[in-house]
């Protein structure tokens, strides 16, 4: 069983992968190992479409469907967002070189020698 | 009275001391997390001892130790005379209420946090699932930055950019992945949401006010020892450096002085991490150690009064 999110990364994958489509061009190209329903599909893309991560446009009677950004802007804006969240009070995130407030680590650099702590600053 | 005001002397002077000794413990080359479970259990320890206190003050007859104590509760009573009896009565409601006040505190304040950090971790992992490419465990996103972390939960996530592996050696990868996973094992983000719980909840005590800041450097360090573990400390060394040149914006890591010199420093002269087995003796060492300090105080400053009031 695909989770909504799953399929909704799937989609995008597919739209990803080239020009504006047709939701019934989407259900064609998704590979998800099982036959899904031209209105599931329907609803991954209109949801898509409210999160704002797709713009469509009418085309006849169907909307054509084409990511609001490349994969990589995606990526871009996510690591921003993670950036800017890692220090939050939550913890849900931990960023490798994640660099201590000030005043964090106040308590650590105090402790150091007052040699190290010189060339240090 | 005698061993209830002793009692809060010791977690008091507990709270107070602590945190200097376990942070000159660790720039001096003291295993991190030892360190982590020492200040953890010194923060029980201390929440132990001042209940114990005000559960002492509250009890008419002063509780345990009667014995022990009736050959120098006359010496006490004439320390105290003049003092209305009502004193102990007053202080220990007073402390009762104090201390229920902040136990209410910072079981709420931990609710909220649980709550705004699931809701969190959602809305990350909504935006990754479709932003990344998954690839077993891990989470890649294309973009040229070498950069990764962790996103806590069950299962955790690592998330890395393709700019990871373009820019590091394959040493330097495994370095900076299995820092990430010892992040996930060692539930590091909860014990960084726990530290920020007791500042949230206790803000003028040392102990609990540095917390959050001192256990996020704490486990930053020990999941550096796990990756020393792995792959040596010259991998996680060059990593390190090589991934905190990019990253976060803003003034974050144009700062010296930071836990990033400390890091540094210990990758480039720390002591190697000690084995896993002597690590456990060590924690539990530091984990009993930290639990009787406070009473041991405690015991001390009962003495000291005693021997100052009552030159026998």
């Amino acid at each position: 069983m695909h989770g909504l999110g799953e399929l909704e990364a799937a989609v995008m994958n597919v739209l990803w992968q080239g020009h504006p489509l047709k939701v019934r061009e989407v259900l064609d190209r998704l590979e998800t190992g099982k036959k899904l329903a031209y209105t599931t599909v329907m609803t991954v893309l209109d949801n898509l479409h409210r999160k704002g991560w797709v713009t469509r446009e009418l085309e006849g009677k169907a909307y054509r469907y084409e990511p609001a950004l490349s994969r990589a802007e995606a990526a871009a804006r996510t690591v921003r967002d993670v950036l800017v969240s890692s220090g939050d009070p939550e913890a849900v995130l931990m960023h490798f070189a994640q660099s201590a407030t000030e005043r964090e680590s106040e308590l650590l650099r105090r402790a150091l020698p007052k040699k190290k702590r010189s060339s240090a600053s | 009275m005698t061993v209830a005001v002793s009692l809060l002397i010791g977690a008091a002077l507990m709270s107070w001391f602590a945190p200097t000794v376990l942070a000159r413990r660790v720039v001096n080359g003291g295993d991190p997390l030892v360190a982590v479970v020492a200040w953890l259990t010194s923060a029980a320890a201390v929440a132990l001892t001042t209940l114990g206190g005000v559960v002492l003050l509250l009890l008419p007859n002063h509780g345990f130790g009667e014995t022990l104590l009736a050959a120098l509760d006359n010496c006490w009573s004439s320390v105290r005379h003049g003092t209305p009896p009502s004193v102990e009565a007053v202080s220990g409601v007073v402390g009762a209420l104090l201390l229920l006040g902040l136990s209410v505190r910072l079981v709420v304040g931990a609710l909220g946090s649980a709550r705004r950090r699931a809701r969190r971790r959602a809305d990350h992992l909504a935006v990754l699932r479709i932003a990344a490419r998954r690839d077993g465990e891990m989470l890649w996103l294309e973009h040229d930055e070498p950069l990764a972390f962790s996103l806590t939960g069950r299962p955790g996530v690592i998330v890395a950019t393709d700019g990871l592996t373009k820019q590091l050696t394959a040493p330097q990868v495994d370095a900076v992945l299995a820092h990430e996973r010892a992040h996930l094992t060692g539930r590091h983000h909860l014990i960084v949401a726990i530290g920020e719980a007791m500042a949230g909840a206790f803000p003028f005590l040392p102990l609990f006010k540095l917390a959050p800041g001192v256990l996020r450097e704490l486990v930053e360090l020990v999941a550096d020892a796990a990756a020393v573990r792995e792959c040596g400390a010259d991998a996680v060394r060059s990593a390190l450096l090589k991934v905190s040149r990019h990253g976060a914006p803003g003034t974050a890591l144009a700062m010296s002085g930071t836990s990033m010199d400390v890091r540094v420093e210990r990758l480039l002269d720390g002591p190697a991490p000690a084995s896993r087995r002597r690590q456990l003796f060590s924690c539990g060492l530091a984990g009993v150690t930290a639990m009787m300090l406070p009473v041991l105080v405690a015991v001390g400053a009962m003495f000291a009064v005693v021997t100052v009031a009552c030159p026998a």
